[in-house]
């Protein structure tokens, strides 16, 4: 898709703190008009107190921020008309029948009651509720709890869409139902901001992405970009049975010169390599002999685990 | 997908924030109205007949000051409607508005809406749409008792939303700053059973012991009750009409001012 040049956030040294603990500690970026941008970070990497301060309901304790060339300090009503925002724990109002959770919210906007009614209409097609149209926000699943989410940030034609986590918690069915809604929504040219910690939502829903870690960006680009800077082509997993953490540590020592960068994990032990075949061939004239090997495509995890040294999941319970 | 234009004025005024954050404790109150339509008929019947006509008939007039007890309690059961209902509409619904079960203030916080708008739409409910229908109902149906005795009766439903007013601005100061269900209950033990008993709505607030008669003076029903009943029974209140609505007014006021110190806080991240 083509990208238009407007610039709809520009952040420069933006950071936040909170009493000592400084969460966001001065990133740049940009993110332009028709985009779908990540942020890809593990939990309490910065993402979403960054994600607070775009949604104008976070001050920025320093730097600079501007969201469709409005100051979040004084324009933060006017900034918030033009967003769509899905947060992480959906904030529906349970009291309220699926209908209505959009009509309100649409109140808030100032839409009219008509064209409230008919928008809403609309959307619970798009997020394929219309069935559930009149039925209490509780009767429905986590995953249609979220679609409806994201079927109310959409109540205002938003110029820009904030998603924080939208997948987590959901099962691998209503997950793969929310991405196809929002790469519908991306097809349209609704532009996209979501923060994540799962690599295959970043790798299919961001066109550019920065990945954070302790409130920095340490890397930046679009998934391709990213993986062709900080990782080879393809990685070995090489598992042994019985052998973990320490063990694997010490048997990693043995791999060098195999290919890339070797990383063991407390699992297994990673092998960059532009060439899964020659690897094969080195570790057979090493007398090497893994219980199992997986030849795969390098991926965004791989590129966090390059950058930080830890898996982006591992933070979760 | 039809794009909507969204109204997105560069400045939202006060009386639009809070009419549109008001939307939706009135699409909550569709959800709600037939059990509370319900109480404000059948509450004020239960006290009128069992405390009004049957206490009443052991009550000499000459100790209501010359009126009858029924035309004497009136006016306060129409205001103490009124501080009742804010245990319902001010206590669970404040404390809920920030959390995940409730999270209807962290939902209007997302939009254009402010938390002063999300302040002001919930008292816009909760002190002038609550007070004025139901303290409405309530008064028709004592209507029926004969318990008027002025023309002016009508303003006791007025006195009620002052009443309302002085009070449901704390409330949302506590409720929103509290960090623990278990507190809520204090509200009620603290706060609104001790107003509703001892606000000279059931006896002569002179007939309570001296010490505690300071205790009256604070508590806001009872200068919403004096009013009420000079509205009712033309009773000359203790102190001049405007003295009485200054203080429920001064007390709104700095309730309004706490509440607002504390939304602003607990909606910035």
């Amino acid at each position: 898709m083509p990208l238009d040049n407007e610039i709809l956030v520009r952040a420069r040294d933006l950071r936040k703190r909170y009493g000592n603990h400084e969460a966001v500690r001065g990133v740049d970026f940009e993110i332009r008009r028709g985009e779908a941008f990540g942020f890809l970070g593990a939990n309490g990497a910065g993402k979403s107190t960054t994600m607070r301060m775009i949604g104008c309901v976070s001050e920025p304790s320093g730097g600079h921020l501007e969201v469709f060339d409005l100051d979040p300090h004084t324009d933060g009503p006017a900034i918030r008309a033009r967003l769509g925002v899905v947060p992480q724990d959906n904030t529906l109002d349970t009291m309220l029948t699926v209908f209505e959770n959009l009509t309100v919210y649409a109140g808030y906007f100032g839409i009219k009651r008509r064209e409230a009614k008919a928008k809403a209409a609309e959307l619970l097609e798009f997020v394929q509720l219309s069935a559930r149209a009149n039925d209490q926000v509780n009767d429905l699943s986590g995953g249609m709890q979220r679609r409806l989410a994201i079927a109310r940030s959409l109540i205002n034609a938003p110029d820009l869409v904030l998603l924080d986590e939208p997948t987590t918690g959901l099962d691998p069915q209503a997950r793969h139902l929310v991405w196809e809604r929002l790469f519908q929504l991306k097809q349209q040219g609704v532009s996209i901001l979501l923060t994540t910690h799962y690599m295959d939502e970043a790798e299919q829903l961001c066109d550019r992405l920065v990945v954070m870690d302790e409130g920095r960006i340490i890397a930046a680009g679009s998934p391709r970009e990213l993986i062709d800077t900080y990782v080879t082509k393809e990685v070995v997993e090489l598992r042994f049975a019985g052998r973990h953490t320490t063990a694997l540590a010490e048997l990693a020592l043995e791999l060098d010169g195999i290919g890339g960068q070797i990383e063991p994990l407390p699992d297994r032990i990673l092998v960059y390599t532009d060439d899964a075949e020659d690897t094969a061939a080195a570790l057979e004239a090493r007398d090497i002999r893994p219980t199992s090997v997986l030849d795969r495509r390098a991926t965004l995890e791989d590129v966090f685990l390059r950058l930080t040294g830890r898996a982006l999941v591992e933070d979760e319970a | 997908m039809t794009a909507v234009a969204a109204p997105a004025p560069a400045r939202l005024g006060h009386a639009a924030g809070a009419w549109r954050a008001f939307l939706l404790q009135l699409a909550l109150y569709r959800h709600i109205w037939h059990g509370t339509a319900f109480s404000s008929v059948i509450l004020p019947i239960l006290y009128m007949v069992s405390i009004g006509i049957g206490v009443g008939s052991y009550i000499d007039d000459a100790s209501t000051g010359g009126i009858t007890y029924a035309e004497f309690i009136a006016p306060g059961l129409i205001a103490s409607v009124a501080v009742m209902m804010l245990g319902n509409d001010m206590v669970y619904p404040v404390f809920g508005g920030y959390r995940e079960w409730g999270g209807s203030y962290l939902a209007q916080r997302a939009t254009p809406l402010r938390p002063v708008d999300i302040l002001n739409g919930h008292l816009l409910y909760a002190v002038v749409f609550r007070p004025l229908t139901a303290c409405t109902v309530v008064a028709v149906v004592l209507a029926f008792f004969g318990v008027y005795t002025s023309a002016w009766a009508a303003l006791a439903v007025v006195a009620a939303v002052f009443v309302s007013a002085s009070i449901a601005p704390w409330l949302f100061a506590w409720c929103s700053s509290l960090k623990s269900e278990s507190m809520l209950n204090a509200v009620f033990r603290f706060a609104i059973m001790p107003i509703t008993l001892f606000s000279g709505v059931f006896f002569p607030a002179e007939q309570m012991p001296g010490f505690l008669q300071p205790l009256v003076w604070l508590s806001p029903l009872w200068h919403g009750t004096e009013l009420a009943r000079a509205a009712t029974a033309d009773v000359a209140p203790a102190l001049p009409p405007i003295a009485h609505l200054a203080y429920l007014v001064a007390l709104g006021a700095g309730g309004w001012l706490a509440a607002r110190r504390v939304v602003v806080r607990r909606l910035s991240f």
